[in-house]
């Protein structure tokens, strides 16, 4: 399982795509930054916080986390190295895993780079650093869960491109449940508005955000990012059985 | 040992392999042969654990692919038809990934990717991308993956394919210097290749096993059906049926009329040849037919290949082929010709 690991980070880190994906991610937040700054000079009074700024970053993530998923399988497919794989003594799930964290590692790494920001407020201003934490917590929980989609799609397909593409629109789709539920169409059967509400993920980062940290949020990210790991396990199994 | 048991193959409601079986031996090559579309790759393929196979077993020194997968795959040494290498990736950053997917210790690892290079000769390419060497490179580097960990048992799904014929011989020398501690299943469609290297054969065709044995014995077999042909010249029953009973004769495969009264004649012969030659030509100056030409085709390894392929339908003996030729009033002046001679 660690080889693998250890390859896909050798992949993202090796190669610019890591940096410069990290890069685009700081240059988007810096844009909600300024802005966010620009907002704040009328009315003084108020703490710099960075609640707002970060859900405009879950908007990034829709065109950024495809980027870094969409090559985890199909592009072992494309080289037909995947041969290689699963017929190395590693079971399919720790594939998956491995592959998953490595994605996380790379997620880390662009999160980490907007510590940047934070950090000259609180040199010129004022940070609430637990709110900033629980927010960071949060966000850490969506894009992973985005992960988990986009290793999904991943392994569907064995175009790259494809995969993000697909990914990009699951994505902006996911970002918007509790609107749907919320539209005079669906508010008209209460009982449906209330299932799909339940699977909106935004409310509940809403939450983090907000400075709660939740058991049920984190079982509902927690559970989202399981299934669909378990979906791309058996996506891959599945294929091997049908393939031809 | 390797046990392969009524392995079977279906993609949607087309048959790719059908029902085989066999063993590897230890320390034995076994060439797998066939056309293309034989269904070669795909029961390596099942029998590497890559594809799950509709029915049968594969047992790998002890370990079933389906039920304990991991514990089989560490036996298993695998190069598929397309070398599985990662083209951003510096040979010797691939191999020591592949070492490390394929648990040698950790402490053994350089040496060992060193050790397969050597073999392989690639170490002066250790340093480059993949994405940049030839296909005679990536082939064997695909090669040294295979080996390294040294499985108990190697599967090479046309190892050769792409090699210059230098590194073709050097690839050769090789598997036949694995054969000392490992057991090999390789396939090919090139037959030279396969005699070369093997023990054992196995022909394969659209999913079917046609053959499985020894290269000499293959050869022995079909070299004891000698194909005999004769051109004579004289009446044709006559000929037919001095050649029919002779002892040994199997049966006429095939009597063409080349005008002239002469007629060529392909017959199948077991046992001794020279002796049913005598025979033959004595029985027909005897009758008074001449025989314009006599020889025999030794069939090669090539030809039991085709045949087996090919397996003709068989023909319905000797009248079938009599009739095939159109019956003419020459009959009766050879038959006269005959008796005047006599």
């Amino acid at each position: 399982m660690f080889p693998i690991y250890k390859k896909e980070l050798q992949s993202f880190f090796y190669t610019p795509f890591a940096y410069a994906l990290a890069a685009l991610f700081m240059l988007l937040f810096s844009l909600s930054f300024s802005t966010g700054i620009a907002k704040l000079e009328g009315t003084n009074t108020w703490a710099f916080s960075f609640t707002e700024m970060f859900y405009s970053v879950i908007i990034y993530f829709i065109f950024l986390i495809p980027f870094l998923t969409m090559r985890t399988f199909a592009e072992e497919r494309k080289n037909g190295t995947e041969v290689l794989l699963m017929t190395s003594p590693v079971s399919v799930l720790k594939i998956v895993i491995a592959k998953f964290l490595a994605n996380v590692t790379v997620y880390l790494f662009m999160l980490l780079g907007t510590a940047f920001f934070p950090i000259i407020t609180a040199m010129k201003g004022e940070v609430v650093v637990s709110q900033l934490i629980c927010a960071y917590i949060g966000i850490f929980f969506w894009g992973t869960m985005y992960i988990a989609v986009g290793m999904f799609l991943s392994s569907l397909t064995e175009s790259p491109i494809l995969a993000a593409i697909i990914g990009e629109i699951i994505m902006f789709a996911l970002l918007f449940v509790d609107d749907f539920s919320n539209t005079p169409f669906i508010s008209q059967y209460p009982k449906v508005q209330s299932v799909i509400y339940s699977f909106a993920a935004q409310p509940r980062f809403a939450y983090f955000s907000e400075g709660f940290i939740r058991l049920s949020d984190m079982v509902f990210f927690g559970s989202v990012i399981i299934v669909f790991l378990s979906w791309t396990y058996i996506a891959i199994e599945k294929r091997r059985w049908n393939r031809g | 040992m390797i046990n392969i048991e009524n392995l079977t193959k279906y993609y949607g409601s087309n048959r790719a392999v059908n029902h085989i079986s066999f063993t590897i031996n230890d320390n034995e090559i076994l060439g797998f042969l066939g056309p293309n579309g034989a269904g070669k790759s795909t029961t390596m393929n099942m029998i590497a654990g890559y594809l799950p196979m509709s029915d049968g077993t594969v047992n790998i020194c002890g370990a079933d692919i389906t039920k304990d997968p991991v514990k089989a795959k560490r036996n298993i040494g695998y190069l598929p038809e397309i070398p599985p290498v990662y083209p951003d990736m510096k040979v010797k950053e691939y191999l020591s990934f592949c070492a490390g997917l394929k648990r040698v210790p950790v402490g053994k690892r350089s040496k060992e990717i060193e050790r397969v290079m050597g073999l392989l000769k690639i170490k002066d390419v250790s340093g480059k991308l993949i994405r940049n060497l030839s296909k005679g490179y990536k082939q064997r580097v695909g090669f040294a993956q295979a080996l390294l960990g040294d499985p108990k048992f190697l599967i090479l799904d046309e190892p050769t394919v792409g090699l210059d014929p230098t590194q073709v011989a050097e690839v050769r020398a090789i598997i036949k210097d694995l054969k000392k501690d490992h057991s090999v299943i390789f396939s090919s469609h090139i037959l030279s290749e396969v005699s070369a290297v093997c023990d054992r054969v196995i022909i394969i065709n659209k999913g079917d096993i046609k053959a499985i044995d020894t290269i000499e014995n293959l050869e022995k077999t079909f070299a004891a059906s000698l194909v005999l042909h004769i051109k004579v010249k004289g009446d044709k029953d006559t000929a037919a049926s001095i050649i029919g009973m002779t002892k040994n004769v199997k049966e006429i495969k095939k009597i063409e009329d080349e005008g002239n009264n002469i007629y060529s004649f392909t017959v199948d012969l077991e046992g001794d040849y020279d002796a049913i030659r005598d025979a033959i030509m004595s029985e027909c100056l005897k009758n008074g037919i001449s025989i314009l030409e006599i020889y025999t085709d030794k069939p090669n390894l090539e030809n039991v290949f085709i045949e087996l392929i090919n397996r003709p339908t068989k023909k319905n003996g000797l009248q079938e082929l009599l009739d095939e030729i159109p019956d003419e009033s020459e009959n009766n002046t050879e038959n006269t010709e005959t008796k005047e001679e006599e």
